[in-house]
This record gives structure tokens, C-alpha cells and sequence, in this order.
């Protein structure tokens, strides 16, 4: 297994190009309104049949923000009326109790994330509730195996606060940290001291939390490679078991919000990709391990365990140890997947509510997947998870000859072995050190909807780097 | 089960329109029956099909006007409790007979559906009951598949573990496919999680449990509904109640 990064700013300034995260395949650029409630139903009624029916997985959405950070491409709604919060809840009971009756009560839920938006825009009260109609229709785990986490914005808790979190069944959080710099928080609306950030995850810690997750991002406005170092090293003295390191997308037609980040404040391209080296020389060298794409962990961290043994998986929440779930989506949004459909939320609140109090699950959308689908996120989950794929072995699995069945796609390749990305052999792809932190460019040659997507399509991808 | 793909009741349709050419004759009806008599059966005999999953073939209370071979397919055959439960009493493979029960008090006394495409032959009650009076061994034929039916439900109505009781399924399931020239440790589930807890006795927790147990143990690989019987030895051993070959 290969678990070693190479960055090298000239390769990766070829390949910074927009492309998908894959956190899913076929990404949600290709969900369809034609598939709807009725498929979902019968979905998720014929997921409890199999003989060991699969696990699940939750993921709620609360979209609410009191403001807005300038960088956010999330869905999400700004507003300071906390009744909206309420309002939602009492929406979000409606469509628990229809998706818990849809599966068996011995499916136990192995993982469970809050994510917004602000989860903790909820009051304490407001999530015990929440969790407590998740309990009530759903059959959740109490034990140390548990995968629970919430998004917490540091501004919004202290350690009472993460007491109460950490009671509700909560084992893990990850904190928005993005910069401490003080001028780059002002140019993303986002001012949260270091210490107050520092003191949560000292909290945290003592709450019992197995695990903090830190993110951050490159490639802000204003961000200096001087002021991002100062960061990285206080990030890394707190010793967080997760980093994530992302690369900030500045999409203003797709997110609102971007418009209002100053043209001139913008990262040049070279102090972007300066950040990225900064970014992964200090992780590494502070003993983190590069699990792929955007994120690190602690060598004692399962998702570094997982690497190792070749056991990673990608899923909507990033990486994951865990496998074959079926996963719930609920709110505002929210992706789920049972089996092989992948359903979305209506993404404005009102066409939500307006759903849930029809008495409908508020399905926008969704997408089948096709055999050559999962052949081809198989593909792609390889290389992004263990960087390394045995075309015997995989033409055995899907019943196939890879060379044959992927032949354009190897040529597509080329020129990307001859930069360094990945090694060709005869039975294997390997992707290379220099390769994994550029995965996304060598899972795009086998995403066979990339090239019939309209250029305002692919406005919707981030850049790679 | 493994390999409906090549079972499927068109292929069937074209490759056999007579008893003599069906490759399940040997475990149908016509075992043992000689070419002269088998040609008077085939006469009486209608194909139907295809039927989707979840069609009825015949429900508690029609009247016997025909009894079915299962050509292609799996069906269920199950009672609905007046308290709205379902009870399931067996799964069908092709080649065997459905709505025996039937023959007293000439209704059907069960609901029989098909659980995936299916295909059948109808063989006129009436008609077959005249002809097995004049030909020995089609009366014969069917005491056997009567007997063997008596046999099963004796099995399952035994003191057994959920562990006896699932792997004597796996067994049987397996040598019923065998019999029929497929893989007999290469399983695909036709019916759910629900119909096996079900038929077995069982609740639907303890099937998941033991088949997690089974797949720790070695046993069985679980693959959504492909399982493949990895120790036949020793799931032999476990499943002898429910065997009746």
C-alpha cells in the first residue's frame, strides 16, 4: 500500500483543473428528477430482504447560519431567527418517522453526522430533541464502535455546551477552523479567535470526544504562506487526530456569497500551490499521515489503519472506515443511498417543508445506478482509496477484461504515466506518491459522464488543487 | 437461484415444448414414465407464462382446476392467518409441483406467487387423475412428490436450532439446484430475509445473526442475496433435520 505524498508545484499546476470529489459516483451533477418517492420506497423496503441486510448510516442537514463566510459553497440559510430552528425540527420529526419506517429496527445505525450549515445553530435543547427522534425510530449504538459526529463552529460552543453534545451519544466533531490569521478571517466574514478555537478542542478532549477533526483551508483571500504556517503549526501543536486541508473553490455564478471576496484579495495560482507544499510539508513532517485528497490523520487514527490494510473507503462524508452501508439522508439537501440508488432532498426549504407537509419524503431527485456505473465507481474508489488496482482480480470481480473494457480510458492515461501520476503495468494501475495528492485528475479518465457535461456543468467542480 | 439467467422462461419456452425434451422431466412428473405414456401426459399439458414477480398463480379458496410444474422461476406458497400474518410453507423450484394441497377438498388450500419472473405448466387435474388410473407410474410419480412434501413439513415441525434449521435450507436449496445442473454451492436468494425467518420458524433478527455467524464461522460468503457454501462438510452436518433426499 502506498501511503507516501510527493508534491511537485509544476505537475500540479498542469493539472489544476475543475473535476468532481467524488465523494459519490456518479457525482450529483447526473441525478435526475425522474427518479422519485415511489423508487425510493420500494428501495428501501426491498434493503431490509437481503439474508444480512446492510447497516446504515445518518446524515442530517441543519442549513442554518447566523451569518454568512464569504467562502462557503454549502446549502445552507443565513438567518438570526431562532424559531426558524424549531420550525425545522418539527419538520425534520415528520421526515424521521417516515424514513424510520421504512427499515428494519435490527439494522443498527454504525454511523451518524450532523453537518450544515451550523448543526450547533440548534440549542442543546433543540439537539437532545433531534437526537431523540433519531432514537426513537432508528436503533442507534451506544458502544465505542460507533461512528456519531457533528460539525461544530467554535463561535457557538463552549465546554458546557460539548458536555451536553458529547451526552447525546456524539463520539467524534470536527471544528471549522479554515486560518487563524486575523486579516484572513475578516475577509471571509468568519472572526473567531485562536484561543476560543484552542480552548474547544482542549474541551473537547476532556468531554471524552474519541476523536477531533480539524478543517482548514487554502487558497483564501488574503491568506499568506507565512501567516498559513503560523496556523498550521498551532493546528498541529493542539494535535487534532484529523485534518483536512481543503482547497477553496472561488465559484461566485454557483455560491452567492463568494461575490462578496474581493477580486484583488484572491490567492495568486503560485501562493495557492506554495500553500498546498506548506500544507503538506508540515503535516507530514509533525507525523500526520496523507490518507488522500484533502485529509490527514494521526498515525493511531483508524482512517490511517484503514489505509494501511487497504480497508479505506470514500463516501459522501470523505473518507470512511466503514463499508456497505445503506445511508439515510435527512433535511434540507440531504444525499441517501440504499443499495443502488442515490436519492437528494429538495435543496430550497420551502419545496422541503413544502413536501413533508403533503405528507411526501421530500425526494428532489436521484439516480440509478447502472452496472457500468458501479464497475466504473469501483474503479475509481480503488484508486482514490487504496491507489492500486489488480486488473485480474477486477475483471474477475465484474465478470470483464479490463484492457479491453477501459481501453480508451489507458490511453487517456498515458500522458499522465509519463508525468509521474500513475504506473502502467500489465496487470496493475499504481498510483505513485506525486499521483495521490492529483487523484481527482486520474479518477476524472474513468467518470464516463465528464466529457457530455455543458461547461456550466463543470463550473459546479472545484479546482483540483 | 444461480443461474435464472439461463432458466429464464422464454430460453425454456423455445428449447422444450414437450415433456420429452424438458430437461426437468427426470424430476417432474414424468419420472420414470415411459415414451409412449409420457406422449398421452404432454397432450394435457399448457404452457403458461411468463409471470412477473409477486403474480398470483392461485390464491386460498379457487377452485382445483389444475395442478403446476414450475418450469422456470421461484414461487412461494404461503397462508394468510386471521390475524393478517403470513405463514410461509414452501419454495418451488422448477420441476416441482404446486397446489397438491388442492386435491382435497379440490380447492386450493394456500396463495402460491411467484417471487421472480416465472414460468409454468398446467396440468388439467381432472384430465391427469383419468390418465394416472390407466398409467401406474404417473400415479406413482405423484404419491412421491405427495410424500416428499408430507417428509418436509414433518422436518421442519421438528425441535431443531435456528442454526439446524438454516443450514438445512442452504442444503436443500442447494441440492434441489444441484439436481437441476447448477452449482450447488453457488446460491442466489430469490426470497427475503422475511420469507426465510418465516418458513423456518424463525425471527427475521436470528436468519441475519446466524447467517453473520455462519459467514464469520466460514461457512457461507453473504454477498446480498449470493451466498456461496463454502464448508459443505460441516453445513451438512448442521443442516441433516431438513434433509429428506
Amino acid at each position: 500500500m502506498e501511503t507516501g505524498v510527493r508534491f511537485d508545484a509544476a505537475v500540479a499546476r498542469r493539472y489544476d483543473v475543475p473535476g468532481p470529489r467524488y465523494t459519490s459516483y456518479p457525482t450529483a451533477l447526473q441525478f435526475s428528477e425522474s427518479i422519485g418517492e415511489g423508487d425510493y420506497l420500494r428501495a428501501a423496503r426491498a434493503s431490509n430482504d437481503d439474508p444480512i441486510p446492510r447497516p446504515l448510516s445518518i446524515y442530517v442537514h441543519v442549513p442554518f447560519c447566523t451569518s454568512p463566510c464569504f467562502y462557503c459553497g454549502c446549502t445552507r440559510v443565513i438567518t438570526r431567527d431562532r424559531m426558524a430552528g424549531a420550525r425545522y425540527l418539527s419538520r425534520l420529526q415528520r421526515e424521521i418517522e417516515s424514513q424510520a419506517r421504512l427499515f428494519d429496527r435490527d439494522r443498527i445505525v454504525e454511523q451518524l453526522h450532523l453537518g450544515g450549515g451550523t448543526p450547533t445553530f440548534l440549542s442543546d435543547a433543540e439537539l437532545a430533541e433531534l437526537m431523540g427522534f433519531i432514537r426513537h425510530g432508528f436503533t442507534l449504538r451506544d458502544d465505542d464502535l460507533r461512528e456519531y459526529s457533528i460539525e461544530v463552529d467554535p463561535r457557538t460552543v463552549d465546554e458546557s455546551r460539548l458536555a451536553a453534545i458529547a451526552a447525546m451519544g456524539f463520539n467524534r466533531i470536527s471544528l471549522g477552523v479554515q486560518d487563524f490569521d486575523p486579516d484572513v478571517q475578516k475577509a471571509i466574514n468568519r472572526i473567531q479567535p485562536r484561543e476560543g478555537v484552542l480552548a474547544v478542542i482542549s474541551a473537547a478532549r476532556r468531554q471524552g470526544f474519541r476523536s477531533v477533526a480539524v478543517d482548514l483551508i487554502y487558497g483564501l483571500p488574503r491568506q499568506t504562506e507565512a501567516g498559513f504556517a503560523r496556523t498550521l503549526e498551532q493546528v498541529i501543536a493542539a494535535r487534532p487526530d484529523r485534518v483536512a486541508a481543503y482547497s477553496y473553490a472561488h465559484l461566485p455564478q454557483s455560491f452567492k456569497a463568494q461575490k462578496r471576496i474581493k477580486a484583488e484579495d484572491l490567492c495568486a495560482p503560485e501562493v495557492k500551490l506554495a500553500l498546498l507544499g506548506i500544507t503538506i510539508d508540515a503535516l507530514t513532517a509533525a507525523g500526520y499521515v496523507y490518507i488522500g485528497m484533502d485529509h490527514f490523520a494521526l498515525p493511531n487514527d483508524e482512517l490511517a489503519a484503514a489505509l494501511a490494510d487497504g480497508s479505506l473507503q470514500r463516501n459522501f462524508q470523505g473518507y470512511s472506515t466503514r463499508a456497505g452501508l445503506d445511508l439515510v439522508g435527512l433535511g434540507m439537501s440531504a444525499i441517501g443511498q440504499v443499495g443502488d440508488l442515490y436519492v437528494q432532498n429538495h435543496r430550497l426549504l420551502d419545496d422541503w417543508a413544502a413536501a413533508l407537509d403533503a405528507g411526501r419524503l421530500p425526494i428532489w431527485r436521484g439516480h440509478r445506478l447502472t452496472r457500468e456505473d458501479r464497475i466504473r465507481r469501483a474503479v475509481i474508489r480503488a484508486l482514490m482509496c487504496r491507489g492500486e488496482l489488480d486488473l485480474r482480480e477486477f475483471g474477475e470481480r465484474f465478470e470483464l477484461d479490463f484492457r479491453s473494457h477501459f481501453a480508451t480510458e489507458l490511453d487517456r492515461l498515458v500522458p499522465l504515466e509519463e508525468d509521474g501520476l500513475i504506473e502502467i503495468a500489465p496487470s496493475r494501475l499504481h498510483v505513485t506518491p506525486l499521483g495521490r495528492l492529483l487523484v481527482r485528475a486520474i479518477a476524472m479518465q474513468f467518470d464516463a459522464y465528464l466529457g457530455r457535461q455543458s461547461s456550466r456543468e463543470t463550473r459546479h467542480h472545484s479546482r483540483i488543487i | 437461484m444461480s443461474g435464472t439467467a439461463t432458466l429464464s422462461p422464454l430460453n425454456l419456452y423455445q428449447l422444450r415444448r414437450t415433456c420429452g425434451t424438458c430437461s426437468l422431466s427426470e424430476l417432474c412428473l414424468p419420472m420414470g414414465l415411459l415414451r409412449s405414456d409420457m406422449q398421452r401426459l404432454e397432450e394435457l399439458i399448457t404452457p403458461r407464462g411468463p409471470l412477473n414477480e409477486g403474480e398470483h398463480l392461485f390464491r386460498i379458496g379457487d377452485p382445483l382446476r389444475v395442478l403446476y410444474a414450475v418450469r422456470g422461476g421461484f414461487f412461494k406458497s404461503y397462508l394468510v392467518e386471521p390475524s393478517g400474518r403470513e405463514q410461509v410453507l414452501g419454495f418451488h423450484l422448477p420441476g416441482e409441483l404446486i397446489g397438491l394441497d388442492a386435491i382435497w377438498p379440490e380447492k386450493h388450500q394456500c396463495n402460491a406467487v411467484a417471487l421472480n419472473t416465472a414460468s409454468v405448466c398446467e396440468l388439467p387435474y381432472a384430465q391427469i387423475t383419468d390418465l394416472s388410473r390407466q398409467v401406474p407410474g404417473l400415479q406413482h410419480s405423484m404419491l412421491r412428490l405427495l410424500s416428499k412434501e408430507l417428509a418436509l413439513s414433518h422436518a421442519l415441525a421438528g425441535d431443531f436450532s435456528a442454526e439446524e434449521r438454516i443450514a438445512g435450507l442452504l442444503l436443500s436449496l442447494s441440492s434441489r439446484m444441484k439436481a437441476r445442473g447448477y452449482s450447488e454451492t453457488q446460491l442466489t436468494l430469490s426470497m427475503s430475509r422475511r420469507d426465510i425467518a418465516n418458513y423456518l420458524r424463525l425471527a427475521t433478527e436470528t436468519v441475519s445473526r446466524v447467517f453473520a455467524r455462519f459467514e464469520q464461522d466460514g461457512l457461507v460468503n453473504v454477498d446480498r442475496r449470493e451466498v456461496t457454501l463454502r464448508d459443505m462438510e460441516k453445513l451438512g452436518k448442521l443442516g441433516r433435520c431438513l434433509s429428506i433426499e
